[in-house]
């Protein structure tokens, strides 16, 4: 006999009559190396058991050009478009190492704030030698994880169920 | 994680429930183990096993006198060690009772609260020196309240800014303890924060962002020292302050909650407010430490006041609508039916960190982050920095807790 309905309601005896139903995952992540160690993680992070995770690399344009097919490509190789890229996406996750793609990272952000994309950035690094990275991704990051670790991209990945 | 809570120096009870030398004893149970904490003719204080050696009887009944407590059973007495100093059965010059000897730990007074530390005594770390339990006693003040859930569901809370404009929206501008900061503006008038989560050594820092004048951000910045020390970022001159949650076993703990100001005596009505259950602590039920407004009254939810917009979720203060929400999710939470978003990382992080600390501690014995007091000298800042600015480079000072310099505060 329980004194209210809360005290019963957040029992253990109740909490076995909570709906079990598999989780459908609901993010389309797109997952977008900045620099060469930023692709070795992608590369790695993209064994893992995601769903719909897409991963990409984003190499630094000479003079800073256009996020483009000339320098947006899939982990194979194939060159890929941005406005595809983000195309029915709903949160983007940037990898970054080093200073060498802020400003990708810029247009990126700013691609994904006018699609209303939620935009996350982990900047991989130990005592921090990616500051403009992480400036250039500050406006538009919903979330900054700035981490020595490389399995927090991973971490971050598998709660965000992709 | 258990074993890795016995590495840091944790509260026990409040010392206000010792008051005085000879004063009954108390019931404490901690990390799952039933203990009896007692302070004895000499002032000294002791947590010991709760129950006899003999036959098992608590020793909440015990006599404390004489410099030991005495089961009123059959008259074993114990010392504030555990060991049992008296066996009255016995003849009286037999040994039996040096071979008798309860688990015990240690019990020492920091600040408002008596510390105990359950791990191995070779490993026995120095003692806690978090900023509010070593200013003097006239800045600050400490509540606990029993919450009726898992440690952690509870711990995460307060690393989770993002709750704080709809939860607590109404204290934001009613709580004396809170109301009146410029700070809440920038609160109420950016419903969508973003996050920074940096690690430090002894845990983390999260930053949450919000919009301020043009070309400057609002920043909270709340510090985490692993495992259960958060900290609030402070409102205006408000005092600041924090929590330490502390595992009863796995389906309860105790939720210790703070307010110190580091360089001003706590006014009058600052500290009666804390008592009367204002700012982040609980109204109690005399005479013990569960709050009023508890599950078994449905948290005396009013939802005439929240539709007055009094309340955002209908419970009244910020501490009973944070547990009431963390208690409603069970004793212990099914995390696998979550669904978090980016702006959980803090959290993620910290749930990564605390498993790999875990690990690396029982496979090879590696002291986890936070048991270096160093790590204990940390404060929650609120700032508003320029846009281009990175908040822990700008507030390397401000999240340091240094004595006699004010904390950084909008």
């Amino acid at each position: 006999m329980y004194a209210s309905e809360c005290a019963r309601a957040a029992s253990a005896e109740e909490s076995r009559y909570r709906i079990t139903v598999p989780i459908a995952p609901a993010r389309n992540a797109r997952v977008i190396a900045l620099d060469a160690r930023a692709t070795a993680v992608a590369r790695r992070l993209s064994d893992g058991p995601w769903a719909n995770a897409r991963f990409y690399t984003c190499e630094n344009a000479p003079g800073g050009g256009p996020v483009d097919a000339a320098v947006l490509h899939g982990l194979d190789g194939a060159p890929a478009m941005l406005d595809d890229l983000l195309r029915g996406t709903d949160v983007v996750v940037i990898i970054a190492t080093d200073d060498s793609g802020g400003t990708q990272a810029a247009a990126i952000g700013r691609a994904c704030g006018v699609r209303a994309i939620t935009t996350a950035g982990v900047v991989l690094g130990d005592g921090f030698e990616a500051d403009d990275a992480v400036a250039a991704l500050r406006p538009y990051a919903r979330v900054l994880l700035l981490s020595a670790d490389e399995s927090d991209a991973f971490e971050l990945l598998r709660a965000l169920r992709v | 994680m258990g074993e890795m809570f016995r590495q840091y120096w944790i509260p026990a009870l409040l010392a206000e429930e010792l008051p005085e030398n000879d004063s009954p004893p108390v019931r404490v149970k901690l990390l799952s183990e039933r203990l009896i904490a007692f302070r004895d003719s000499e002032g000294r204080y002791g947590l010991v096993d709760e129950f006899c050696a003999h036959r098992g009887a608590s020793l909440w009944f015990g006599r404390n006198e004489g410099s030991g407590l005495r089961c009123p059973y059959h008259g074993w007495k114990y010392d504030v060690t555990g060991q049992c100093v008296e066996v009255p059965s016995e003849a009286d010059n037999s040994s039996f009772c040096e071979n008798v000897k309860l688990t015990a730990y240690p019990l020492v007074k920091v600040g408002d609260i008596l510390w105990t530390h359950m791990g191995d005594p070779a490993r026995r770390p120095d003692l806690p020196e978090f900023e509010f339990a070593h200013v003097p006693p006239e800045q600050t003040y400490t509540s606990k309240r029993w919450q009726q859930c898992n440690w952690l569901q509870a711990f995460e809370g307060g690393i989770d800014s993002s709750h704080v404009t709809f939860l607590h929206s109404g204290g934001l501008k009613s709580d004396p303890l809170f109301k009146g900061a410029k700070g809440n503006e920038y609160n109420l008038n950016d419903t969508k924060p973003f996050f920074e989560v940096v690690e430090s050594e002894g845990g983390l820092f999260v930053g949450a962002r919000r919009n301020a004048e043009e070309g400057n951000y609002y920043w909270r910045i709340t510090p985490w020292v692993m495992p259960a020390f958060t900290m609030v970022p402070p409102r205006g001159d408000h005092p600041v302050h924090g929590h330490f949650w502390v595992p009863i076993d796995d389906e309860n703990c105790w939720t210790y909650s703070f307010d110190y100001h580091p360089v001003r005596p706590l006014t009058t009505a600052e500290r009666q407010a804390m008592m009367d259950g204002y700012g982040i602590h609980s109204k109690n039920i005399p005479g013990t430490y569960r709050p009023v407004a508890n599950m078994d009254n449905d948290y005396l939810i009013d939802r005439e006041a929240q539709k007055r917009g009094e309340t955002y979720s209908g419970v009244a203060g910020i501490a009973m609508q944070d547990a009431s929400l963390q208690e409603s999710m069970g004793p212990i939470v099914d995390r696998s039916k979550e669904r978090l978003v980016p702006a959980d990382s803090g959290i993620i992080k910290a749930r990564q960190r605390l498993r790999k600390a875990a690990i690396a501690l029982r496979d090879e014995g590696v002291t986890p982050p936070g048991v270096d007091t160093a790590h204990h000298r940390v404060r929650s800042a609120a700032v508003v920095l320029p846009a281009a600015e990175s908040f822990l480079d700008s507030c390397r000072d401000a999240v340091k807790a240094t004595p006699g310099v004010r904390h950084a505060s909008i």
